[in-house]
Parts: C-alpha cells; sequence; structure tokens
C-alpha cells in the first residue's frame, strides 16, 4: 500500500501546526489539514484518508457531526477524536459511531505516534503489508522474525495437553478465518510427542511464536528425542514444514503451500482496493543482526521543514514573565517541575554509565529514565509545546539510531558531551523561570532548545542542517 | 597569528555545536575559540580590556542582556567599533535585522545553522 492518507481536522491553525509537526516525523504518512467538520467531510470525499485526527470543538460542524457522516458514508476510515473537554456523554457518542481513539490535549506526542503507527501496522497489515520484526532470539529454527510475544504450554498432564489442542485449533481459526489444513495433523504429531514425554515422565514445554503470516509451534524435552515409529511418519508427512532438531520439534503452520516454501521471504498479498502497491518499508531494527549499513561518502541533508521553522520561528506577541506564569499554573504541575532537580544527578549518572558501558541498553535508559521524564513534565505545561516537541523528537532520534551511536565511539562521545551541555541549559531553563522567576520572558530560551535539539541531531546524525528558507543568512 | 573569536550565547548545547562545527579551524589554529554564556561577564572583560576578538558571534534572547544591546555597547567603544559582530540567532523578524544594521553588526545567521555556513561566514569575515 502507499503513504498512509492523514487527515488533520482542527479550525484552531496553532494546534494544526503542532500535530503535524508530530506527525510528519513518522514515516510513510501523508498529510492534509481541515479548518472544520464541513471541509473535514468534503476533503474525506475528495482525498479518502485513512486516518483522521479530528478536533471535537468546531465552528460550522462539528466532530461529532462530521465523524457520524464520514462514518455512515466511509466505514473503513479510522477516526481519532482529540479533544480537551473531559465529556464522557460525547465520548459514548463518538464510540458509538466507531470513533476508534481518542487523544487528550494537552497532547502526548508519543502517544500520538504511537496510536497512528498502530494503526498504520494494521492498515498495512491488512494489505498484506508486515514490517520486519525480529528484535529477540527466536526458538523455532525456520524464522527469526517473529512478534513480540510468545504463548508456552507446561505440558505436565491430558489436561494440558487437550488445553494445548484447543488452543491451536481456534489460534488458527482466528488468525487466517478458517483451519489451516495441516493442523489436523500437527495436533496429531504433538499429542504423539507429548504422550510420549509424559509417559517418560519428562518436563515438556511447548513454546508458540508467529509473526504475521505463520505461526511455528516448538516442543522441547530435556534431553535428545528417541522418536517412535508413528511420531516419524507424521513428521515425514508434514515434509518441509516440520524441523527435528537434537531436544526440540518445530512445525509451522500457515495460510498457504507457496508462502510456506518461501522461507524468510515476505509475502505481499496483491492490494484489492485502488490503493497503489509498494515495497515494505523496511523499519531499521536496533538489535537485529541486519546487514551492516554502508557508510555513505557524502553528508546526508537534514532539511528543517516548514512546519518546524513554524515552530521554530513561532513569537508570543504577548510576553508572559517567570512571576505572572508561575502564579497561573497550578500546584500539581508546579511540583513536577520543581521534582526534576532531582533528576540532575541522575541525568550526569546515566550518561557516565553509557560513557563507561556503550550499550544500547544504556542508551536507552538514558533516554526513557531522564530525557523522558522531562518531556513528560513539561508536556503538561501546554505553554512550551515547541520544547517538549523539540525534547521528545531528540529522544525518539536517539533511540532509533541507538545501535549506530552506540557502534561508533566518537559520535558516541560527541552525543554524550551534548547531552551534558543540554542537560545544564535544562537546569538553567528550569531554575531561571521556575525557581529564580527572574525572566521578563518565559520563552526566552524555547527557540533555542529547538534549534539546539535539530543541531544536535544533525551532529550525531551526521547530517548537514538546511533550512527551507533563503534568508537565514545576511550581510548587511 | 589565529584569529580570536568568541561566541557569546546563554545555552551551552549552541556554544558546543558551534565549537564542534569550527573544529577544523580550531584544530588547524586558524582561529582560537573563547566562549562566554553571560554576556554581561564579556562586557565587562572587554570592557576592562582584559578581553579582544577579532569577531564576535552573539545570541539575541539572553536572560542577563539582549544581544543587540551588548552589541550597541561595544560598537559605542571606540577600542571595538570597527571589530565585526554576526549575530547568530532563532529571531528572524526583519524589524530585529534592521535595528541589528543600525547597530551595525556585520551578519545575521539564523539558528539552527549550518555547519558549513557557519564556517564560510567565518571565513569571509575574517578573510582567513
Amino acid at each position: 500500500m502507499g503513504n498512509i492518507r492523514l487527515l488533520i481536522v482542527d479550525d484552531v491553525e496553532d494546534n494544526r501546526l503542532v500535530l503535524k509537526a508530530i506527525c510528519r516525523k513518522i514515516e510513510g504518512f501523508e498529510i492534509a489539514e481541515a479548518e472544520d467538520g464541513v471541509e473535514a467531510v468534503a476533503k474525506t470525499a475528495s482525498w479518502s484518508p485513512h486516518i483522521i485526527l479530528m478536533d471535537v470543538m468546531m465552528p460550522q460542524m462539528d466532530g461529532f457531526e462530521a465523524s457520524k457522516i464520514i462514518k455512515s458514508n466511509y466505514p473503513e476510515t479510522i477516526i481519532m477524536a482529540v479533544t480537551a473537554v473531559m465529556d464522557t456523554q460525547m465520548e459514548e457518542n463518538m464510540t458509538s459511531i466507531g470513533v476508534a481513539a481518542y487523544i487528550r490535549k494537552p497532547i502526548d506526542k508519543e502517544l500520538i505516534r504511537f496510536k497512528l503507527e498502530n494503526f498504520a501496522a494494521l492498515l498495512r497489515a491488512k494489505e498484506g503489508e508486515f514490517k520486519r520484526l525480529s528484535t529477540k532470539e527466536a526458538l523455532n529454527p525456520f524464522c527469526a522474525d517473529i512478534r513480540h510475544f510468545k504463548t508456552v504450554f507446561d505440558i505436565c498432564d491430558s489436561d494440558a495437553m487437550m488445553d494445548f489442542g484447543m488452543w491451536i485449533l481456534s489460534r488458527c481459526e482466528e488468525k487466517w478465518a478458517t483451519s489451516c489444513t495441516k493442523v489436523d495433523g500437527v495436533i496429531e504429531l504433538f499429542y504423539e510427542l507429548m504422550r510420549q514425554g509424559t509417559r517418560n515422565a519428562e518436563p515438556l514445554s511447548i513454546v508458540i511464536e508467529e509473526n504475521f503470516e505463520e505461526i511455528f509451534v516448538t516442543i522441547k524435552f530435556e534431553k535428545m528425542i528417541e522418536l517412535k515409529p508413528k511420531a516419524t511418519s507424521l513428521i515425514q508427512e508434514l515434509g518441509a514444514d516440520c524441523i527435528v532438531q537434537e531436544n526440540l520439534v518445530c512445525v509451522r503452520l500457515g495460510m498457504a503451500k507457496e508462502v510456506l516454501s518461501i522461507p524468510q521471504k515476505r509475502a505481499v498479498s496483491v492490494s484489492k482496493t485502488a490503493l497503489p502497491v509498494i515495497e515494505t518499508p523496511t523499519i531499521p531494527s536496533v538489535e537485529a543482526a541486519c546487514e551492516p549499513e554502508v557508510v555513505k561518502e557524502v553528508k546526508e541533508t537534514r532539511i528543517v521543514h516548514s512546519e518546524e521553522k513554524e515552530m521554530l520561528r513561532q513569537s508570543f506577541v504577548h510576553k508572559t514573565t517567570a512571576i505572572e506564569y508561575v502564579r497561573e499554573i497550578g500546584g500539581d504541575v508546579l511540583d513536577e517541575i520543581r521534582d526534576l532537580e532531582s533528576l540532575n544527578e541522575e541525568w550526569e549518572e546515566k550518561l557516565r554509565i553509557l560513557e563507561e558501558e556503550h550499550t544500547v541498553q544504556n542508551l536507552r535508559n538514558f533516554v526513557d529514565g531522564v530525557l523522558g521524564v522531562y518531556v513528560h513534565a513539561i508536556n503538561n505545561l501546554v505553554e512550551f509545546t515547541a520544547l517538549g516537541y523539540a525534547l521528545s523528537s531528540l529522544g525518539a532520534f536517539l533511540k532509533e539510531n541507538a545501535k549506530a551511536i552506540i557502534d561508533d565511539p566518537a559520535t558516541l562521545k560527541k552525543m554524550v558531551m551534548l547531552m551534558e551541555h543540554l542537560g545544564s541549559d535544562l537546569v538553567s531553563w528550569r531554575e531561571h523561570i521556575f525557581s529564580l522567576q527572574d525572566t521578563a520572558d518565559i520563552h526566552y530560551l524555547d527557540s533555542s532548545f529547538f534549534s539546539s535539539c535539530m543541531q544536535i541531531e544533525g551532529i550525531i546524525g551526521n547530517k548537514e542542517l538546511e533550512v527551507e528558507d533563503d534568508n537565514d543568512m545576511e550581510f548587511f | 597569528m589565529a584569529k580570536r573569536v568568541i561566541i557569546v550565547d546563554d545555552s551551552r548545547a549552541v556554544v558546543a555545536t558551534a565549537e564542534l562545527a569550527l573544529d577544523e579551524m580550531i584544530g588547524s589554529g586558524v582561529i582560537e575559540f573563547k566562549s562566554y554564556l553571560n554576556p554581561l561577564e564579556l562586557l565587562g572583560a572587554l570592557q576592562a580590556g582584559s578581553e579582544n576578538f577579532d569577531l564576535l558571534i552573539s545570541d539575541v534572547n539572553m536572560p542577563e542582556m539582549n544581544g543587540l544591546d551588548l552589541a550597541r555597547a561595544i560598537k559605542s567603544d571606540e577600542r571595538y567599533k570597527t571589530k565585526p559582530i554576526i549575530i547568530l540567532t532563532t529571531e528572524s523578524s526583519e524589524q530585529m535585522k534592521m535595528t541589528g544594521k543600525e547597530i551595525g553588526v556585520t551578519g545575521w545567521m539564523v539558528k539552527p545553522f549550518s555547519d558549513d555556513k557557519l564556517v564560510k561566514s567565518l571565513k569571509m569575515v575574517l578573510g582567513v
């Protein structure tokens, strides 16, 4: 399938701008905007968005009315309501017409992205396109590219054997809407193997792993298996879909023979809709043993897009002093910000650990454990959207590129140094606004932070920054 | 002889990114690099004569003193009247640029900056 078309509907331009800036970070999304419900309905008819981020309170036609019309004409469209108002009645009404999710303001950027990526993955999965999954070791010898969950059966008696049989039948039905042709043979084989194991009073477990197309059922014995003639004959019947290795027997179950006969290769079904078919995007996996990336000679460019530029250049006409601001915001929010003081040492400590022990996990611990805490606290301050966005984007960038950073000591060193400085800047920002309250404009550092985060991203990603602006340099 | 380049910006991250961008020029001895986080400290040192520069790069929005006020104060001192000052800021309004021009700053660069453009600007202004 092609890009996911996302329609952002909000009557406030700033809100559209923020949502657009958040969403354009997600790969494979095409974005359009509408200013109210009427325009949203018209745009849905002409542009057929897959997903709509729908504000609720809007002039002319509100989000509820618009969603109702859209869902009745285009039931496939996924609508996510974005609202600042806690109105359970409205939520119930929205749910009753098929609104899929709620996003509450102030907006949690990471959550929006997560939800959108989930819906996008679901849409793509429906089209037969699956992203690469492998981030951990698979037990089955067929495919390392498995989903992040597994089902384990401890086989101790006949009831447990029955449980397994029932489960595998229902799972195949659920996954492929029909029983897979081989499942009966598999149940028979596993029944035989389980009987053999329980007879010998061996502790047995069956581990089921899945990707989007196949199910891998593996039975693991304590010791090497001595197969009885019946089991051998059942294994032979399963042919290439069964592998026997020392102490395990693994079978794969799938929808169609042609899919099963091409191990490790994604089966891409032809789209039945009018959507264009594209190659499945390869999502770089941090821990997977992928082919080494080709080092590019030419420095790539990180374009600073117009939406980011607008956020960067946003100026606040009415300057708010720190004293006024702190007086206005709630105690809980203030407490959360003040609590960040205790994070100073942890910020340094996590960086020190990372410097001493170069691991992806330590890098993630820094991003989630300290940078993420800052993002969370700042996101509660509606006034600092740009700052929260900048920090969370930087965090996401670091996590996405964790392996590359860890693998290059020079880059890691730069990253640690820059993060130390960024941490000092945040401390200073917090002190001037919330402790000393001595700044005449609470936004004095917003744009600078935004800019620094992009700059850091450019340095760590070895990309030259390019602003979509011809007036970024002027000599008088 | 190395040209003395001073950057004044209240953000340590900005100073660090600028220093990384100028790494080659610093390493090869073309320039020597000094940074100040507080414009008042720089102004005090310049007025006392304990500091000097061949090029000053200044931010605008700083808590202790606005970068344009700093430039005005420096330019009003006969010793530094002809010394080039480049403003490096996220501000890009024409009105503000006009103020800068009137004060006598040499150039205006908007953050985030490209390393390449920063290096080229420095080379051009310093004639190195």
